[in-house]
């Protein structure tokens, strides 16, 4: 198995530590090209996409191994062991974080994910009627963006596009996964890095985490939306700088 | 001019902020959501659709539009103020502005285009469902017939494995069964008591049904094991070497009365000890099966080279259920000859021997005309 072939690895920068970014539902790698930049300096960093995301080999894509996040898990430790040096930070992004924001979307007793089974209905359903026109025959038509730096890359192109059946597949699994017992107790020093205003994962979900994990950090970004690494680089680089203080350090030797 | 466009246009327009906050929308906006404009311009975009909808904001469009600038084509369901849902297909485009970013969008009705796609969704998704359950089916039966085939394969094998098992110990039996032979033969020449006599009779005669039974194994397993039953044809008269058969029968079965008819002239060139044997066997039949108050008839035939023998007997006829059957190995015509004489063999031999004789064998049975078994010869 290649590994940079199944996953579409790109390994960058300098360091004795070792920083992963794993993408979440939805996109693709590229969602760090405005936060990752400032720790190549100091890092080595891996990039990579999830099996049947961005231009992973779709073809290495499995509905059994990847029918729970334990897959996509497996995959992660093996780039791990093949690519990365020292001691390593996963950076993770929504679904991504427990691959390695949320424990569990949907709502049980004394627990509030966010969302009811109905609404994961309901974006399985969306997914559904937008994938007709996005079927391969009909790519959606990206218009021009000027002014917008060059993003005319293959990667960038290929962003949000998954192959219909895989994406129903991964928002399935994505949403109906419940990670709680793998983050009760957990001591990894973690750093729980938060939208003020995210819908996907409410700001329970951060605190609920933040109380379960002894060794967390919790730091809440003034963002809008789920994607503050895009909408907010500089702040989301600016806390995770403090966290990684420690490894950072170690580079000189 | 311009503002008028805007709001009478064909089509829901607004401008929303970076967040999602609703800047600006024209009247045909409100009208679809049953919102007044200023109410609209209190709320951000995303709040407007479904939670499906939302999620699919979060986690693709939001994205996309920031990294690519623009949308086209998306289809979302967004709620009305009365609950109910108002399906459209958004594009988007995101612009500079001096000191923010700002997106346009403009939605497009499609209720009625949504219908038919979903109906196309939903036929898709009857074909997949029908295609994986013709798959899964062809590969239910590809594995039968594979299981099938490993059972046949192991089926035959065990088959030759047994019928050379049989070749083996037929043979081997043949000694020590001459031996037995020889030495009861030894013993009646001297003077021996009544029952001494009676015993060593008992021992001659089961070693010569033995010796008939392992002589029909050997052919048979010579037929389907070996290279087939060998004769040793040369040029006789079929009627003098019947007569002589039926001689010896007629000291072999004394209950049964034997008559034997000839019809034609002439030569042929047959085996002699396997038209011997061919008789014995049909005439063992008729005696076993047949009603023996009445005559059994051995009739051989001569034309033109080409020679028959047939032998008739009165009585019950042979089932009609066994007649197809009647020619293959291990085959009786009833039930009550397990002490009979043999396991079956003799009539597969009698057919085995007629094809190498270049013939065949027939059967005709009926209550009112008896059973007649018909072999013929081909001049070989």
């Amino acid at each position: 198995m290649d590994l940079r072939h199944r996953n579409n690895v790109n390994v960058m920068g300098n360091g004795t530590s070792t920083l992963v970014f794993s993408h979440g539902f939805g996109c693709n790698q590229a969602m760090w090209n405005d936060l990752a930049p400032p720790f190549l300096e100091h890092f080595r960093v891996v990039l990579y996409d999830l099996v049947g995301a961005g231009l992973s080999d779709l073809s290495a894509f499995d509905k059994t191994k990847y029918g729970t996040l334990d897959g996509y898990a497996h995959d992660l430790n093996e780039i791990i062991a093949a690519y990365a040096q020292g001691p390593v930070i996963l950076v993770g992004h929504s679904v991504s974080a427990m691959i390695g924001p949320s424990p569990r979307y949907i709502d049980t007793d004394g627990y509030v994910g966010g969302f009811k089974r109905s609404d994961i209905d309901e974006l399985l359903d969306t997914l559904d009627s937008n994938y007709l026109g996005w079927s391969s025959a009909m790519a959606p038509v990206i218009m021009g963006a000027p002014g917008q730096p060059a993003l005319s890359d293959t990667l960038a192109d290929s962003f949000c596009r998954t192959e219909p059946d895989i994406a129903k597949h991964f928002a399935r699994v994505t949403f109906t996964s419940d990670n709680r017992q793998d983050v009760i107790g957990l001591t990894t020093p973690v750093l729980i890095l938060q939208s003020s205003d995210d819908l996907i994962a409410p700001v329970a979900v951060g605190k609920y985490l933040h109380s379960v994990m002894p060794n967390s950090t919790y730091c809440l970004v003034d963002n809008v939306g789920h994607c503050p690494h895009m909408s907010a680089p500089q702040a989301c680089a600016a806390a995770m700088q403090g966290f990684l203080a420690p490894w950072t350090a170690t580079r000189a030797g | 001019m311009p503002a008028e466009l805007f709001d009478s246009a064909a089509c829901a327009l607004a401008v929303t902020g970076e967040d999602g906050t609703i800047l600006k929308a024209n009247a045909r906006f409100g009208d679809w959501l049953g919102f007044s404009i200023a109410e609209l311009c209190t709320r951000r975009f995303q709040d407007l659709l479904t939670m499906g909808g939302r999620i699919f904001h979060q986690t693709h469009l939001a994205p996309m539009l920031r990294m690519h600038g623009s949308v086209t084509e998306v289809k979302l369901d967004i709620l009305h103020r009365d609950g109910h849902k108002v399906t459209v297909l958004l594009n988007g485009n995101k612009r500079q502005q001096a000191d923010e970013v700002v997106y346009d969008l403009a939605l497009f009705g499609t209720t009625d285009r949504d219908k038919y796609e979903r109906e196309l969704l939903n036929a898709r998704n009857l074909a997949e469902a029908l295609l994986q359950e013709k798959t899964s089916t062809e590969l239910a039966l590809q594995n039968a017939q594979a299981e099938l085939k490993q059972a046949y394969a192991i089926s035959q094998r065990r088959a030759v494995f047994a019928e050379q098992m049989m070749a083996i110990v037929s043979h081997d039996l043949k000694n020590p069964l001459t031996a037995i032979r020889m030495a009861s033969d030894f013993l009646s020449r001297n003077e021996r008591t009544a029952k001494e006599r009676q015993l060593l009779g008992h021992i001659g005669q089961s070693s010569e049904r033995a010796q008939r039974m392992i002589a029909d194994l050997l052919d048979f397993t010579q037929a389907r094991v070996g290279q087939g039953i060998v004769i040793k044809a040369a040029p006789l008269d079929l009627h003098n070497v019947i007569h002589r058969a039926v001689d010896e029968l007629r000291v072999a079965f004394p209950k049964a009365t034997l008559v034997h008819c000839t019809e034609g002239a002439g030569e042929t060139c047959l085996d002699a000890d396997r038209v011997q044997q061919i008789i014995g066997n049909l005439v063992a039949n008729s005696v076993a099966y047949g009603d023996l108050k009445q005559p059994i008839t051995i009739t051989s035939r001569l034309d033109n080279g080409a020679g028959a023998v047939s032998v008739h007997n009165h009585g019950a006829p042979i089932p009609q259920a066994l007649l197809a059957g009647l020619f293959e190995p291990m085959t009786r015509g009833t039930d009550q000859g397990s002490d009979v004489r043999s396991v079956g063999l003799g009539l597969y031999i009698v057919r085995e021997l007629a094809k190498v004789h270049g013939g065949d064998v027939t059967v005709n049975s009926c209550a009112t005309a008896g059973t007649t078994f018909t072999v013929t010869f081909q001049n070989t």
